[in-house]
């Protein structure tokens, strides 16, 4: 090709191929990340996740944060060191819980007829925006791994707390106590659950509203510090441009 | 005059940059056809998927299973056979316009990877989770498997590797050797659906989705990360379209 030829035929095609093409990455990112994230988080902390009665304030509060930090932090490292844009971890959760959403109405309930009330998604949406203000604030990724990573794992619980207030109220119900939520689960048989496998509540802080739900998220803060550093290297490692030569395959 | 109205001529014969009306219809083509099976798992699902030894399964799911098989592996083969065989001899010397009509057309493609990566690893993923939540599972093949594995995954497969193809065989961008990334954001989705060999084997022994963030599907997980992969596409995209805008964009 001759390089003193143009590509387009004045600034404003230019301008307009430049827009279109916009439109069509953002589109594929966000298809592309969205699958990407919802197949790992599904795997790694959809059970928590799915059901109501696996929204404990313990495990839930844990692990949630943890393997959802993943995505943002990677996506992170592209969109802001390469192109400054602060919408990483913000693109990434809203994708992911466009998916759930759809899902959970579409095939939770629209197929196999779970009350969306008891299979709603947990709500990432506040730490997300604050992980992207850090990063955009701060410009450093140690501060937003150290100070983001952990108000990502502090702000879970509160994030959801609107939601989930009305399902944790305790309930006494055949002479046992539990809460709404546990009594909903109780209730939607589900045949890969079944009353052996239950791991909610279980423990020694296990009194309504005290300092599990606490103590959980601020260790979930501090392992999702270090996710966030792992997988921020991974970002940059995917957003490389690299070619194997022909002759060294 | 005579020149001007030449010129003119030429413009309008000319194909756009963005076909358009191609986009959209592959959007349509993926959302129609899986608002169909998400209809026909609704209805095919309760009546006659939920046990694998009666013989309704057999019409109904088996049958599924069996055409879509043999459509993917013909569509496979059609499709990447005639990107290979039409493939540009002399990519290097096209000319600059034309550089951009393939970009054009190459987003196409990775437009629809993203919206099959979408329906296969996203929307008929989950669903799987509840409907193995609600129905005992006594086959490899249940009706959310034969959707998920063997037909959501297999287009976006075929999808992926023919925008990989299309890129390989098309751009000057993509002459300098394999692009690692590229190759991952193609290869890695498409492990996803080898790994369901381990995921079957290792459910002939337990009853997984008790759990289904059980290590048995991490082999899923691993996978699902070269999605990420797409990120250095997108630079090395971005990178190709400013070098061929930058003058005009100045």
């Amino acid at each position: 090709m001759s390089a003193s030829q143009s590509a387009v035929r004045s600034r404003a095609e230019a301008v307009q191929v430049s827009r279109t093409f916009d439109w069509m990455i953002l589109f594929t990112l966000f298809t592309a990340v969205l699958g990407g994230y919802h197949i790992h988080y599904m795997l790694t902390g959809g059970d928590w996740d799915f059901w109501t009665d696996w929204k404990d304030r313990r495990l839930w509060v844990t692990v949630a944060p943890i393997v959802s930090i993943t995505f943002p932090a990677a996506v992170q490292a592209c969109l802001w060191w390469r192109y400054r844009l602060p919408i990483g971890a913000t693109i990434c959760v809203v994708a992911l819980m466009l998916g759930e959403w759809i899902n959970r109405y579409l095939n939770f309930w629209g197929w196999t007829y779970f009350p969306v009330n008891f299979c709603f998604p947990s709500n990432l949406i506040p730490g997300a925006i604050v992980l992207d203000v850090i990063l955009m604030l701060g410009g450093s990724m140690t501060l937003t791994a150290v100070v983001g990573g952990l108000a990502w794992g502090l702000l879970f619980y509160p994030g959801n707390w609107p939601i989930i207030a009305p399902l944790h109220v305790p309930v006494e119900y055949n002479g046992m106590m539990m809460t709404l939520a546990d009594l909903q689960g109780y209730h939607y048989v589900r045949t890969g659950t079944p009353e052996y496998i239950r791991m909610v509540e279980k423990g020694t802080l296990r009194t309504f509203g005290k300092d599990v739900a606490p103590v959980s998220a601020f260790f979930s803060g501090f392992v999702s510090i270090i996710i966030y550093f792992l997988w921020h290297f991974f970002g940059k490692w995917f957003a490389k441009t690299d070619f194997i030569a022909d002759d060294e395959l | 005059m005579a020149a001007t109205t030449e010129s003119v001529k030429a413009d309008a014969k000319e194909a756009p940059l963005l076909n358009k009306r191609n986009l959209f219809a592959g959007l349509m083509l993926y959302l129609v056809f899986y608002v169909w099976v998400r209809w026909y798992e609704g209805i095919y699902g309760w009546s006659a998927g939920l046990d694998s030894f009666a013989p309704e399964f057999e019409t109904y799911w088996m049958n599924f299973l069996y055409i879509e098989l043999v459509l993917e592996v013909l569509t496979a083969s059609i499709l990447w056979g005639y990107i290979w065989k039409t493939r540009d001899r002399k990519v290097m010397s096209i000319t600059p316009r034309e550089e951009l009509r393939r970009h054009f057309t190459h987003w196409t493609w990775l437009v629809m990877y993203g919206w099959a990566i979408y329906w296969g690893a996203s929307y008929f993923t989950e669903q799987d989770g509840t409907w193995h939540q609600t129905i005992v599972r006594d086959t490899d093949f249940t009706p959310s498997h034969i959707i998920e594995f063997y037909l959501a995954y297999p287009i976006y497969i075929i999808t992926g590797v023919s925008a990989f193809l299309y890129a390989k065989t098309r751009l000057p961008t993509y002459q300098q050797g394999l692009h690692l990334m590229y190759t991952i954001s193609v290869i890695g989705p498409f492990m996803i659906l080898p790994n369901v060999g381990l995921n079957e084997w290792g459910h002939t022994f337990w009853f997984m989705e008790e759990i289904f963030v059980a290590p048995l599907h991490y082999g899923f997980v691993f996978f699902g990360w070269a999605t990420l992969a797409i990120l250095g596409v997108v630079n090395t995209e971005v990178t190709a379209i400013s070098k061929l805008l930058k003058k005009d964009l100045a």
